[in-house]
């Protein structure tokens, strides 16, 4: 079943849905971009279908509504501390088929890693649910049909969106009241079935291969280009890491909070260890890093394939133009390489 | 060679005297720095046709046609006719019926009615440069429509950053694009790649605090916009509204090169084009209504800095943000002395033996 709104229906329906929910979509920030007069997209809550940016990807990924760039813990003083805890309200989340799926991969960090679940992102996540938005197609540095992340079934309702209005794909009963009302349309939405780009991560098939990998000379290439900046993980969809920080009110230094703050490991430091020692002191060692973790580490450890949806925010974020496309298509090369040397059948 | 020629006349035309008797190059303004380039074929045409097949990138940004005879003048000004109106009319929107603001019917067929506002320069700025704060050209374009024609005589720069490509330092009155900058301390993850940036490409006024969060001593920021461009997470953001830095009296030449000092900070597009708009008035009182070949920062220097302030600001209303220089305190490089330059036994010493130059 589904149903066509225009557009003053549209910001009807979003005002009703507000009174019961905390609606999280992407939205135009105008001329906060890198660069002057550049403007940046990043989710935030909006009460109208207007306020929604649905024609150009988001600068910021999704990940951003539930593992927040800045999140208060705890706040504490000389003697005591209690944990932070919102009255969150139910949220919706409206985002495309990798963006939902990219939250998976969240899901697996925050509360399928070990035996510990993170209550901070539980909390969150069992407050929110999807609402899928249908993808007009990506742009050039999209790849979640090799990622496999072009397709998802976890939405509760799908939408359209264009200058006329939204076209509505009901799936959970839940929400049908919401839209009863409306003009019945037969309405499902479309999945993206073809990207531009083909990305094939490689398979390393053992520790000889892998170790062979780590020391192969195309990580060098980016100790002359990447900046350590750390851009491409804030944008990306399925980092998650992150260290705490704890704020001291300037006013009682015995009062503060502890908060978690978003981390990259691009930027240098990140592995500093006690004593000064940095694991991988260099911008190649840290980006071979963060793609063997992608494309090999993550899918040896959860069985899951990669740590990427293909989403392609990396890329578009990155002052350097360093494509993560196409720094996984060197790697599968050199890994035909290898195994070519090791007398090793691909 | 008939060599009866009002070589002053034509400069005025801008048509400039050559050392070659009878010869004149073109100067050809290009507003901004930029036009379309379909123009780049008016200018082969003039280059081959009339000229001497070169042209030349002329030092303020014009398109100047070097051995362009006398008798092809009236030849040359029809044909830029459309270049004229193409870019000046259309392009910047310039009214060519008028002079320093009176009115004044312009001939088409005449060529450029005054050389006295000089061509506006700017660097490309933000249409294209990641670090320009703002749309230099469509800023040239509009000073253009302000000073341009006139007799009297300005140098105009226009930077899209404080880096100043464009050397709007060193010219009668420059404009730098400056941002204010927002900070999201939410959105900050403390990697201090601001700081760095502050400190190896700036002024520093970033200093890491805790937590590796940057402190700012807002006092001292040019508002270049360095840690925007560097930060991952959009934590810096530029103000969407737009400012200027106005830069005064700065020149190159013989006798006294400086630098110029800053006359206004923060100021808005409006409060920078309404002081643009008084300089046609402040030049005709300087000079008492007879313009000369000289640029406008020698008649501050005549008028003084507290006169040229009075009559320059004049209905101009500042916004709140914008401050103005109390005093100048010009620097100038005192070439006719030459007083820091000489002969090493004649340098003054410290120490044994020193030499006190006959105190």
């Amino acid at each position: 079943m589904g149903y066509r709104l225009n557009k003053e229906q549209s910001n009807a329906l979003f005002a009703k849905l507000s009174e019961k929910y905390d609606i999280y979509a992407p939205k135009r920030f105008p001329k906060q971009g890198r660069y002057s007069d550049t403007d940046v997209i990043k989710y935030d809550k909006v009460t109208s279908f207007d306020e929604v940016e649905y024609t150009e990807k988001s600068t910021y990924p999704m990940k951003e509504v539930l593992n927040p760039v800045h999140q208060t813990l705890f706040y504490f003083n000389d003697e005591d501390y209690h944990e932070a805890v919102k009255n969150l309200r139910p949220m919706l989340i409206i985002g495309r088929a990798c963006d939902i799926n990219a939250q998976k991969i969240q899901e697996r960090i925050f509360l399928g890693n070990g035996f510990h679940e993170d209550a901070y992102y539980r909390r969150r996540h069992d407050m929110a649910k999807f609402v899928l938005m249908e993808c007009n197609g990506g742009t050039d540095t999209c790849f979640c049909v090799s990622m496999n992340a072009n397709k998802t079934d976890d939405y509760v309702f799908g939408l359209k969106f264009s200058e006329n209005g939204l076209e509505i794909e009901s799936k959970d009963a839940e929400f049908e009241p919401y839209f009863s009302e409306y003009e019945k349309e037969d309405f499902k939405v479309k999945f993206v079935e073809d990207n531009q780009l083909t990305v094939t991560p490689p398979v390393i098939p053992d520790k000889e291969v892998l170790n062979a990998l780590k020391k192969h000379p195309m990580w060098k290439e980016y100790d002359a280009r990447c900046i350590s900046c750390g851009a491409c993980t804030m944008a990306c969809s399925t980092c998650t890491c992150f260290t705490t920080r704890d704020v001291v009110y300037t006013e009682n230094a015995d009062n503060g909070e502890r908060r978690r703050v978003s981390a990259s490991c691009q930027v240098a430091g990140f592995d500093q260890m006690a004593g000064q020692r940095e694991m991988r002191p260099t911008a190649g060692d840290r980006m071979r890093y963060k793609v063997l973790h992608k494309f090999h580490a993550y899918d040896a450890r959860f069985h899951e394939g990669p740590m990427c949806v293909g989403c392609g925010r990396c890329t578009d974020h990155c002052p350097q133009f360093i494509a993560l496309s196409a720094t996984v298509n060197k790697m599968s090369k050199a890994v035909e390489e290898i195994m070519k040397e090791q007398g090793k059948e691909c | 060679m008939n060599n009866d020629i009002n070589v002053k006349a034509l400069q005025r035309n801008c048509f400039r005297q050559s050392k070659v008797p009878g010869e004149f190059m073109l100067q050809m303004r290009v507003p901004g720095g930029v036009i379309p380039a379909k123009y780049l074929e008016v200018a082969t045409h003039i280059a081959e046709t009339w000229g001497d097949g070169n042209f030349h990138i002329g030092t303020r940004q014009t398109l100047d046609f070097p051995g362009i005879k006398y008798e092809s003048i009236p030849a040359v000004n029809a044909y830029i006719q459309e270049y004229i109106e193409g870019v000046e009319t259309e392009l910047s929107g310039v009214d060519m019926n008028q002079i320093a603001h009176e009115p004044h019917e312009w001939d088409p067929k005449s060529g450029y009615p005054t050389i006295g506002a000089r061509n506006v320069t700017a660097c490309i700025g933000n249409v294209h440069c990641i670090c320009g704060n703002i749309n230099t050209q469509e800023m040239a374009r509009k000073v253009e429509q302000l000073i341009f024609p006139s007799n009297y005589h300005i140098k105009v720069n226009v930077a899209g950053c404080p880096n100043d490509c464009i050397k709007a330092n060193m010219c009668d009155f420059g404009i730098i694009g400056v941002a204010k900058i927002d900070f999201h301390p939410d959105r900050c993850i403390g990697c201090g790649a601001c700081v760095r940036q502050c400190k190896a490409a700036s002024t520093r006024v970033l200093m890491s605090g805790p937590n590796g969060l940057p402190i700012k001593d807002d006092c001292c920021c040019v508002g270049c916009g360095e840690c925007v461009r560097v930060c991952p997470a959009s934590a810096w953001t530029r103000n969407p509204k737009k400012f200027y830095r106005v830069i005064l009296g700065g020149r190159t030449g013989r006798q006294t090169p400086r630098a110029g000092k800053m006359f206004l900070n923060w100021a808005t597009e409006e409060v920078v084009l309404g002081v643009l708009k008084n300089w046609q008035k402040f030049s005709a009182w300087a000079l008492d209504y007879k313009p000369v070949y000289l640029h406008g920062g020698h008649l501050i220097d005549r008028a003084g800095y507290h006169k040229f302030k009075e009559i320059i600001l004049e209905g101009v209303e500042l916004n709140p943000e914008c401050q103005v220089a109390e005093q100048m305190f010009w620097a100038e490089t005192e070439w006719r002395s030459n007083f820091n330059v000489k002969f090493p036994e004649d340098h003054l010493t410290a120490g044994p033996g020193s030499n006190n130059g006959g105190h």
